[in-house]
């Protein structure tokens, strides 16, 4: 099911359930899409430049000029640092006394200078037709007061240029597939090439995200800290993300957003999943007359929100990744019907329990899965769902096919400890997840040097793992839900409006196009 | 846009908080019914207003000055349960003298009784958030509001499905479909008022609106209170 980028720029820019009441916000929405089109292109300036230009660049390690000048030097494209008093090179570059004297292609600029100095900074990047811009230093908006006049300022000159801000208050962005670390973080060059989009209001957060995914050894298309969201917010980071092909999930750390509402229709409109955490159950607002005022949220209102636009929400860094790397390596499930396969009976246990909680269901096999498992196993321990093979043995993964083809299930789930002669069913499974169009998750304990190899062939045929049972539980009970949530955006349509129907994601194949469930019993 | 009489009237007096009465009028300018009521000045009036009406009725006090009803005046801003000429006028008497030892205007409501025992009270609210715009509330209503905080929030605008769907999160559903034997509410006219409502706050300039409590019957849903205060301009 991910061919849906191909489609995908056909449904650009159509607002996909306009409200039961057509008000000016239907323009209003339809202008808002415009600009989101033309901010995707604008974006392409900040995560995919022709080249870099390091404004402030400096000689004195430890300092931010020279951190992301070490870190923006492993690009392959031109970076050049920048700094009117400073000459020779730096990690190989020539040092360039302004961005009006580059020679040579530049779309990006990292400003390693003080806050009150960004706005001329800005207004010389836009003399130079620079596009995008990272502003490290804080002391803008979130100090209030003087930074938040700061703040206005820079986005003046900003919007006077058309420069695409990511920041103030940022560790900025990297893009391991491009080398490009726009990151003064240490560190930043270890964080490997992965399909999920990490798109954090906090930079410490995203640095957290991608540093995880690399010791889950998972990795990320993009890490990103939006910071104060000058004018690169959730909708844009979405809005461009989606239209990557390098990212197949994207996930969101918030902290809280001036416009929730642009947030969710982003994401409401994007083919690609999201996945999202909020972070803080914070007051209520300072409605004071009515029950409804006092009785809303921050947080009610990002949950329920969340829910209603058809965006799962989880409550861990973990859970983020896990959720993004089911719902980013796998075919997207039609239903939340899970199918367990287990080797043992007793984690197998933990998940069946976990998975109902997580919002999963754990249907009966049908009477054919039944007895082709019987089959395979006579006297097998436990032949319906979970079905507990009760050791590892050299026919799982033919019980494990047989669960996935059954026309009851929407997702499987595998939990199997390493067993060093028998090993993982690599040839079982490969394929078999695209094959009858359901995700394949599969969770392993063991020796960890033993069964590393095994467990990266795995990752490399398209199955994700987990470490333990309960987050590949919690992992199919988020592909449930979204898969709950996503039926209804595309069946639930509001009175009227829009004759484009529900969400451009459309659900296909329910009860999936398997094969030869009769004829292979 | 023309805004609707009651808030056109209210922006005439300089207020930002509609009169009950001009809030239900509001309500069933979109179809959700209300009690029947009259506004009196006296309690003479209201006398003849509660015979006209049926006994038994309701009297409260409507002041643009009185937004707690129940909580004012120690408690004489609301009498409940009035079945006689006498105790209808000893309510409308006691709010005329609250109202002036406190110095302020106030006429009585005075409203058709209905059997809050025959249904489950519910709340349904609605508000402009700064971040998310018009949002409607549904929850498990009268004096249980803030005490259970059984609620579930949509962003609005919302159809019927997605405003049923509010309902059916909520844990009070159990109630709503006939607890122990109990008659099932009309769910669908419940999330008939939730949209209505989502609605009223997407088209129009209000800041905050609670119908609290709105019984839910087996045959349809009342608003038997409520308040909607306006934006500034």
């Amino acid at each position: 099911m991910h061919n849906h980028k191909l489609t995908e720029c056909a449904n650009r820019g159509r607002s996909s359930r306009a409200p039961a009441v057509v008000t000016e916000r239907d323009t209003v929405e339809n202008a808002l899409s415009e600009l989101w089109l033309w901010l995707a292109v604008t974006l392409g300036e900040l995560f995919d430049p022709s080249g870099v230009a390091v404004v402030g660049a400096s000689k004195t390690e430890g300092k931010i000029g020279y951190e992301a000048m070490a870190n923006a030097a492993t690009f392959d494209g031109p970076v050049y640092p920048v700094n009117p008093s400073t000459e020779g090179e730096l990690f190989g570059r020539e040092f360039v006394p302004s961005v009006t004297e580059i020679d040579g292609e530049v779309d990006l600029a990292l400003c390693c200078v003080p806050g009150p100095a960004v706005p001329d900074v800005l207004e010389e990047c836009g003399e130079a037709g620079i596009g995008a811009a990272v502003i490290y230093a804080s002391g803008f908006a979130e100090a209030g007061g003087e930074g938040e006049a700061l703040q206005e300022a820079a986005v003046e000159v900003a919007d006077a240029y058309d420069i695409s801000l990511l920041g103030p208050n940022t560790s900025g962005f990297i893009v391991p597939s491009l080398d490009l670390r726009c990151s003064f973080a240490s560190g930043a060059e270890k964080v490997p090439e992965g399909n999920i989009a990490v798109v954090a209001q906090s930079g410490g957060v995203g640095l957290v995200l991608a540093f995880q995914s690399r010791r889950q050894g998972r990795g990320v298309s993009a890490e990103v800290g939006l910071g104060n969201r000058a004018n690169v917010g959730f909708a844009e980071a979405v809005e461009y993300f989606d239209s990557d092909e390098k990212t197949d999930a994207i996930v969101l750390h918030i902290e809280g957003t001036d416009d929730g509402r642009q947030l969710l229709e982003a994401c409401r409109e994007s083919e690609t999943p999201v996945v999202a955490y909020k972070v803080g159950q914070s007051d209520v607002g300072d409605f004071a007359e009515s029950h409804t005022g006092a009785l809303t949220g921050d947080h009610e209102l990002y949950t329920a929100g969340f829910e209603q636009y058809g965006t799962p929400t989880v409550d861990a860094t973990d859970d983020l990744l896990d959720a993004a790397a089911a719902l980013g390596t796998a075919p997207e499930p039609d239903g939340p019907n899970v199918g367990v396969v287990t080797a043992q009976a007793g984690p197998g246990i933990i998940i069946t329990d976990r998975i109902q909680r997580a919002g999963g269901r754990l249907p009966e096999l049908t009477a054919e899965t039944q007895s082709r498992v019987d089959e395979i196993l006579p006297g097998i321990t436990y032949a319906d769902n979970p079905v507990d093979t009760g050791r590892p043995m050299p026919a799982f993964g033919e019980v494990v096919t047989a669960v996935a083809e059954d026309d009851r299930i929407d997702i499987v789930l595998v939990y199997e400890l390493f067993e060093e002669s028998i090993g993982f069913p690599i040839d079982a499974l490969e394929g078999l997840a695209s094959r009858v169009d359901k995700p394949v998750l599969f969770a392993t304990e063991g020796i960890e040097e033993d069964l590393s190899a095994a467990r990266s062939k795995l990752e490399a045929i398209g199955v994700p793992t987990f470490p333990t049972p309960e987050r590949a539980a919690d992992a199919a009970g988020t592909l449930a839900r979204y898969a709950r949530l996503y039926a209804e955006e595309t069946t639930v349509t509001d009175g009227g409006g829009d004759d484009n129907g529900g969400h451009d994601r459309t659900v296909t194949d329910v009860g999936g196009d398997t094969t030869g469930v009769a004829d292979d019993a | 846009m023309r805004e609707p009489d009651p808030i056109a009237s209210a922006r005439a007096d300089g207020r930002r908080t509609l009169t009950e009465a001009e809030g239900k009028e509001l309500l069933a300018s979109v179809g959700i019914d209300t009690p029947p009521f009259s506004v009196c000045e006296d309690a003479e009036a209201a006398v003849d207003a509660a015979a006209a009406i049926g006994y038994p009725v309701v009297v409260k006090v409507a002041s643009t000055a009185v937004t707690h009803k129940s909580d004012w005046a120690g408690g004489v801003g609301v009498a409940v349960g009035l079945d006689s000429a006498d105790a209808v006028r000893d309510a409308a008497s006691a709010i005329a003298s609250a109202a002036e030892e406190r110095g302020i205007d106030a006429d009585v409501l005075v409203e058709s009784a209905m059997d809050t025992e025959r249904g489950t009270e519910v709340i349904v609210g609605g508000l402009r958030d700064p971040s998310f715009g018009p949002v409607v509330l549904t929850g498990l209503g009268g004096v249980f509001t803030e005490v259970f905080e059984d609620t579930s929030h949509r962003i609005a605008p919302v159809d019927h499905a997605e405003a049923r769907s509010a309902v059916e999160d909520l844990q009070a559903i159990e109630l709503l479909r006939g607890y122990r034997g109990a008659e099932p509410a009309d769910v669908d006219a419940l999330a008939a008022a939730i949209a209505a409502v989502g609605d009223l706050v997407v088209e129009h300039p209000i800041a905050e609106l609670d119908v609290n409590p709105v019984l839910a019957r087996t045959d349809g849903v009342m608003a038997l209170d409520a308040l909607v205060v306006l934006e500034d301009h």
